[in-house]
Order: C-alpha cells, then sequence, then structure tokens
C-alpha cells in the first residue's frame, strides 16, 4: 500500500494524511446519518412539501 | 420596485398568541426579478458563445472589430452563463425555496434588492470591460479588481440576507437544501478573496499578488470551486428542494444526503490540481489533486441517485410533465458530467484530453445539461405558481425539452471526436519516429467541420430557450402575479418539540446554523490549506533558474496587451513532458520559468498551438505578417486578425506604475528603474522595428505590436541563455532582440 502511495508521485506524508483525513470525516458523516431515527427523517424528508399546507388564503395553482 | 418592496413589512404576530399561529408573507417580487433577469442573460451569454462558435470556423466574424474578437469574447460568454444565467438562476432558486424552507420571509428586503441590482450591475459592467480588454486573464475571474470588491460586497449581502433568515426562521430544522446554499455563500467568499488578491496600477488594471505556479495553483482551486461551489452546490440544494416539489414526494434518502453533503463539500475543495496535470506544478499537488478527484465520484453519484430514486414510482409523471422531464435530464447529465470529471482527472486519460475541445464538451454536459436544463425546470415550475395560472403551453415545454436534447447532442458529440482527434493527432509518431502531424495546423483544420455542427447545437438551444421565454411570458400574461404570499406557521419558539434532542448528532446540527456553517467552513479550508499553503511556503517547490530574469518594460507592455486580447484563451504556454509535445515545442516548462509571471498565462486550451517556447522561433516580420492577418502565414488558420495592434500607439504612460506594482509583489526589477525604463524601452522597440525592416516592413517602433512581437521574442528564451549566479537575477531585466 505504501509503495502504491509512492508511485503517485511525491505525495507521501501528505497524501496519507490528506486520506486519512477524509476516512475520519467521511466515518463522521456516517456514523451520524446512520443514528437519525426514522420519524426524524421521515419528518425531515417531507419538509418541502410542507409550505404548500402552510398556504393559508393563497389557492394552489392548478397542475399543468 | 427597490422601494417598493422595501416598505412591505412583516405584519405583527396575531394577537392571540395562544394559538402561537404567525402570518407573515413570502416575498415573490425579488424571485421574478431574478427570474428574468435569468432569462434575459440566459439568451445573451448562450448568444456571445454562438458568435464565438461561428468565429472558430468563419474568423472573419469577429468583423476585424477588437471588441468581439474570440480571445475578448471568451470571458463575456464564461461570465455571462456561469455568473449572470446560472447565477440568477441559483438566486431565484433559493430566494423562493429558503423562505418556504425557514417558513419566514427574507431578512432584508433591502439586501435582498441590493443582491439582485448589485449583481446585476456587476454583470453589465463585466459585460462592457472584458470586450474594452480590462481581464485579469484567469478563467472566471477576469473581472478586474473594482469590480471584484462589488461582487465581494454583494455577495456579503447575500450571505447576511441568507444567514439572517435563518436565524429567524420558524423551521426547527434547517433541510438539506439549506446546508448546501451555506456551503455555497461560505466558500465562494473564500474562494473569491483568495483568488482575487492582486496589487492595483491603476482603475481597470492589476497584477496577481501570487507569480507561476503559485498563481496557477490558486487560480485553479478557485476555478474548480467556482464550478463546485457555484454550479453545483447551490444546484444541489434547488434540486433537493425542487424536484420533491414537482414529484410531490419526498427525497428518497435523507440520510443519503446527510452523507452526499459532508463527503461533496470536503472532497470538492481538493480536486483542484487536477487542471495541471504534467505541469510544472509539483507531483505532490497533481497526485492530490487527481486522488480527490477520483474519489469525488461517490459522493456526487450519491447526490444523482438520492435525486432520480426519488421519482420511484411516479416515472408515469415524467411522461407528462415537462418539468420532470428536465429536472431527470438535468440529474441523469449531472451523473454524466461527474464521473466524466474523475475520469479525466486521470493523469494518462488526462494527458490526452487536456487542452482539447474534450474539456469543452466536459464543461457543457456539465453546464447545458445540469444547470441549464434544472434551470429551465426551475422557471417552468415557478411562473404558473408566482403568477397563479398553469403554464401556458405544456406542449410547447415538451418541444423545449427535445429540441434541448438535441442541442445537447450536437454540441457535445462533434466537440467529444474533435478533442480526441486533436488529442491522438497531436500525439501520433510516424513509424520513423517523427511527429505525423508537426504543423499544427493540419491538426485544427481536421476539426473544423466539428466546430461547424457544434454551432448548430448551440443555435437549436438557444432556439429552446426563446420558447421557453415565450411560453413563460405567456403565463404570465394569462395569470397574476402574487406578490406576496400570505402564509401562517407556528412561531419558532412555541413549537412543540416533536422528537427527542441529543446533543452531537445531526438532528442536533441542524437546529444549530451557527455550528453547521462553522463546521462546513471547516471542510472546506482544510483541502484548500492543505495544497496551497505548503505551496507557496515551501521554496523547494519552485526550484529557481538563474537565468530567469524579469521581463524588459517593452516586453512588459506586450505581454499586457497578450493579456488584453485574451490570447490566453487559445494559446497555451506550458509545455508538458511528453515527447510529443517537446518535439513539437521544444524543451519542456520549468516552474523556475514563471516566478516572475503576474498571472501566470498557462492556458486551458490549445485552438492554437503553445507559445512558451515561441521565441526566436520565427522572425519578427513573421510575427507582424501574422498578426496582420494570420493566414498571410498560415493558411487555413482560424485566428482573427489583429489589425489594430500596427495602428494603436503603445500607451507607455502607466510603465512606472506597473513596474512600482510588479515590484511590491516580488519581482526584482532594481531600485529607480522606472526612471530609465521608457529609454530601455525605445532603444528595444528600435531593434524590433529594424529587424522588421529586413522582412520589408516600415513599421514605427511606437506601435502596439512592435511590444506585442517583442514579448512573444522572449517567451521561453530565459533558459537558453547561459546559466548565471542567483545574485544576478536581481540586475534587472534583459532584452531579447
Amino acid at each position: 500500500m505504501s509503495q502504491l502511495i509512492d508511485e503517485l508521485g511525491g505525495i507521501e506524508a501528505i497524501g496519507i494524511f490528506s486520506l486519512c483525513l477524509f476516512v475520519v470525516v467521511f466515518t463522521a458523516a456516517m456514523v451520524l446519518a446512520f443514528c437519525l431515527k426514522k420519524p426524524f427523517l421521515k419528518s425531515m424528508g417531507e419538509l418541502p412539501l410542507e409550505d404548500e399546507q402552510a398556504k393559508a388564503k393563497t389557492p394552489t395553482p392548478p397542475p399543468l | 420596485m427597490m422601494n417598493a418592496a422595501a416598505t412591505h413589512q412583516e405584519p405583527p404576530p396575531p394577537a392571540n398568541r395562544a394559538t402561537a399561529v404567525e402570518t407573515f408573507r413570502y416575498d415573490n417580487r425579488i424571485v421574478r426579478a431574478f427570474a428574468i433577469a435569468t432569462v434575459v442573460w440566459g439568451i445573451i451569454g448562450m448568444s456571445a458563445g454562438l458568435l464565438l462558435a461561428v468565429q472558430l470556423f468563419f474568423p472573419a466574424a469577429s468583423l476585424d472589430f477588437q471588441f468581439i474578437t474570440f480571445g475578448r469574447l471568451r470571458p463575456v460568454h464564461t461570465n455571462a452563463v456561469v455568473f449572470a444565467f446560472v447565477g440568477n438562476g441559483m438566486f431565484t432558486g433559493i430566494y423562493y425555496s429558503l423562505q418556504r424552507l425557514c417558513k419566514a420571509r427574507m431578512f432584508s428586503d433591502k439586501l435582498s434588492w441590493l443582491n439582485f441590482w448589485g449583481w446585476n450591475a456587476i454583470i453589465v459592467a463585466a459585460a462592457i470591460t472584458l470586450p474594452l480588454g480590462f481581464t485579469t486573464s484567469k478563467e472566471y475571474a477576469e473581472l478586474e479588481w473594482p469590480i471584484k470588491i462589488a461582487i465581494g460586497v454583494v455577495w456579503v449581502a447575500f450571505t447576511i440576507n441568507l444567514l439572517g433568515t435563518i436565524v429567524k426562521r420558524r423551521e426547527k430544522h434547517l433541510y438539506v437544501a439549506i446546508w448546501f446554499y451555506i456551503a455555497t455563500a461560505l466558500t465562494v467568499a473564500i474562494l473569491h478573496i483568495v483568488n482575487g488578491l492582486e496589487v492595483p496600477v491603476s482603475l481597470w488594471k492589476g497584477y496577481s499578488i501570487y507569480a507561476g505556479v503559485q498563481d496557477a495553483l490558486v487560480q485553479w482551486w478557485y476555478g474548480h470551486n467556482a464550478v463546485a461551489f457555484f454550479l453545483t452546490t447551490p444546484y444541489l440544494g434547488l434540486m433537493y428542494y425542487f424536484l420533491p416539489k414537482a414529484a410531490n414526494r419526498p427525497i428518497f434518502s435523507y440520510r443519503l444526503s446527510i452523507i452526499h453533503f459532508w463527503g461533496l463539500i470536503f472532497i470538492y475543495i481538493w480536486a483542484g490540481p487536477h487542471h495541471l496535470l504534467y505541469t510544472a506544478l509539483p507531483d505532490w499537488a497533481q497526485s492530490l489533486g487527481m486522488v480527490f478527484s477520483v474519489m469525488l465520484v461517490a459522493p456526487s453519484w450519491g447526490g444523482m441517485l438520492n435525486g432520480l430514486l426519488t421519482l420511484r414510482g411516479a416515472w408515469d409523471k415524467v411522461r407528462q410533465d415537462p418539468v420532470l422531464k428536465f429536472m431527470v435530464a438535468a440529474v441523469t447529465a449531472y451523473g454524466m458530467a461527474t464521473l466524466e470529471g474523475p475520469a479525466l482527472a486521470i493523469k494518462t486519460v488526462n494527458s490526452l484530453s487536456h487542452y482539447t475541445d474534450w474539456t469543452i464538451a466536459h464543461v457543457h454536459t456539465a453546464v447545458l445539461g445540469w444547470n441549464g436544463l434544472l434551470t429551465f425546470s426551475v422557471l417552468y415550475w415557478l411562473f404558473p405558481r408566482l403568477y397563479n395560472t398553469k403554464l401556458w403551453s405544456a406542449k410547447l415545454a415538451n418541444y423545449h425539452f427535445w429540441i434541448a436534447l438535441l442541442a445537447m447532442m450536437f454540441y457535445v458529440v462533434p466537440m467529444y471526436i474533435s478533442g480526441i482527434t486533436a488529442g491522438m493527432m497531436w500525439k501520433q509518431f510516424t513509424k520513423d519516429g517523427f511527429l505525423q502531424y508537426p504543423n499544427f495546423l493540419e491538426t485544427v483544420q481536421q476539426i473544423v467541420p466539428f466546430y461547424r455542427l457544434r454551432a448548430i447545437g448551440g443555435s437549436l438551444y438557444i432556439l429552446g430557450v426563446w420558447l421557453m421565454a415565450y411560453n413563460l411570458w405567456r403565463t404570465a400574461r394569462a395569470g397574476q402575479f402574487v406578490p406576496e404570499e400570505e402564509v401562517q406557521a407556528v412561531s419558532y419558539r412555541s413549537q412543540p418539540e416533536a422528537h427527542q434532542e441529543a446533543a452531537f448528532t445531526h438532528r442536533w446540527l441542524e437546529s444549530k446554523p451557527i455550528l453547521l456553517t462553522g463546521l462546513a467552513l471547516v471542510a472546506v479550508l482544510i483541502g484548500g490549506m492543505i495544497e496551497i499553503i505548503p505551496m507557496i511556503v515551501i521554496k523547494e517547490n519552485v526550484p529557481t533558474i538563474s537565468s530567469v530574469k524579469p521581463y524588459t518594460a517593452l516586453e512588459l507592455l506586450g505581454r499586457d496587451i497578450y493579456i488584453r486580447e485574451g490570447c490566453v484563451g487559445c494559446h497555451s504556454q506550458m509545455i508538458r513532458p511528453f515527447r510529443s509535445e517537446t518535439e513539437r515545442y521544444g524543451e519542456y516548462s520549468k516552474a523556475g520559468e514563471f516566478v516572475y509571471d503576474h498571472p501566470f498565462l498557462w492556458g486551458s486550451k490549445r485552438t492554437g498551438p503553445d507559445l512558451h517556447r515561441i521565441g526566436g522561433k520565427y522572425p519578427d516580420a513573421w510575427h507582424y505578417n501574422h498578426l496582420d492577418d494570420p493566414r498571410s502565414t498560415s493558411p487555413g488558420s482560424i485566428m482573427p486578425r489583429y489589425p489594430w495592434l500596427l495602428t494603436q500607439k503603445l500607451d507607455t504612460t502607466p510603465l512606472p506604475a506597473r513596474i512600482s506594482a510588479l515590484r511590491r509583489v516580488g519581482v526584482p526589477y532594481p531600485p529607480g528603474y522606472e526612471s530609465k525604463a521608457l529609454n530601455e524601452l525605445k532603444q528595444q522597440a528600435d531593434k524590433v522595428a529594424a529587424n522588421l525592416t529586413t522582412g520589408q516592413i516600415k513599421a514605427p517602433p511606437d506601435g502596439e505590436i512592435i511590444a506585442v512581437i517583442a514579448y512573444l521574442q522572449r517567451l521561453g528564451t530565459d533558459i537558453k541563455s547561459a546559466p548565471t549566479t542567483t545574485a544576478d537575477a536581481a540586475t534587472g531585466p534583459r532584452a531579447s532582440n
């Protein structure tokens, strides 16, 4: 693996550090995403559809 | 309009506070203004592109009029399409969706209109100054420093308005679209400031504080991330809002959107160096750029699949609804472009594709497909709602869709063929080891037919936009504009907490806009810092070449004319270390050769040949005749004529200020050089004029063409000189004539 990265051309430590950093960020995002509960995911996913319901007085335009 | 809108304040909350329901109004005026500007600038920007396309197979289309030559008009086209068409389209979508996702009117109507008028005034300023030749020459950052400052002010107004709206929202959690808007606002500001740093010389001239390799890295860190954070992230935000709206179903996976967002903004910022593969940029930076570019395909496709899978179970709607048709095609184009991008960032692929029309095809797949089609879909969706009616003609919108698809095929397929053909011809050797096509013009002539086809594609695409403009206009006429949309929502503070809030979860983060903004900022800063800081502070990244000297006064002014005319749009100054290039152009380019180049002029496209070793290759008279009429020396050339260079006098008045400015950014002009520079300039100009007489040309030594010839003859010649000590570099410029 080390030899493979070396062959990328002068990348050395800075490349390994960068890739490790990415793994940390990506793993953190995965953990955060998979810790979320379904009711919350559902309510957030439906957020763009809510503003139609919020309209109090303006009629909804007919479909195309 | 501005005053009228500014007077609309939110009504006070209802008297009955027990219900905790507030009545307020969404501002549709600002949305409509941006939407109209989107259509108008789309037509203008694309028409400029069509004129450029025609000039590439019919050079006389420039009418020998200096303000519309390819070099000067190209940045008008790119700026008009990217910042005017897509920029206004982005604001249209953001101003509409942000209010609704936050359940709040925009933070400040005044800032909204400052954003609108300021942004569009900047575009008008660009459309005037770029044809006049006021340009930094840095791609997508061509505007000179006063306009750059104006961009900064307007962008700050937009960012305050964005964050202010988020702060006063009535929705507990920030939807994914808003994260993308935040990342856009922050990152574009950072990119604009860092890349835009220059020393002003006069009102319309400045020099980049970076030189050569550093300038190239900063520029393409900016350039690539302008694609990422101006053309991509805001439009992903629009996709996450408008696609569920149009399909009337929630996004496929909110979980996936979290991974998409953080993965994308973290990785994108590293990918800039893939624009500089095999150049004089140090290998470590190239490798980082390549690896992260390849990794970028994962979050990009995560986003694309999230968009397309939102339509699961609703594909029957796509057959009927032109809005969904446009959206599906746009997201598919995004997927194609983000698969192709990483492929082009692989060094071996890039060695063929770079400098060719393949890059042009790639860019237009993204902009015509992703940005263009998504913008059209949003406009078709929005106008009926803004005017409380239905679309005047769904049939016409469907025609637009098919015309746009056909146009894209006519555009990108010829460009792929052209790019691959040129790339392979440049590299082709005979069995005896000689270049198969040593004359660059042979490769140009081979691809001219594809330029004609491309122009047909461009024409069709513009035809589609005109149809859309007519359709939207008729829609507006048929309905009645709803300037203020009155709605009700539960106030932020009195909302019942439906879910348990645990700290350090993403849900918690989505309710903390400041923290989310801070983390997004860290995510986008890391990559840039790791790549740029070592490049600037570690001297070994740019090995010094002692024989490389600053430009002489005449060459300096000649270089500035080269920048003014936009020569960098068609000619690179970067010979890559391939035998096919060293055979054709000469020794490959070294990092140390560009240490006095403010800005760098490596270019990204070879419509004409590389010029880094053009110095001394032809006599002065050849350059004179070539610039007067390229076809007189190079039959079949598609380069425009530059007859005004023969007649316009060289303006030497800014010379002292330019020398001083360059000294301030590190060019070692000796103290007091300003006072003797003019004399030196005249001596060198006399020599060039004398050289011209050997070619039966009588030219006055004070013409602009003399300076351009001096600059061209200097290019790439320094390393041919006998090595001198490093200290000699500070003894002043060396004339090549």
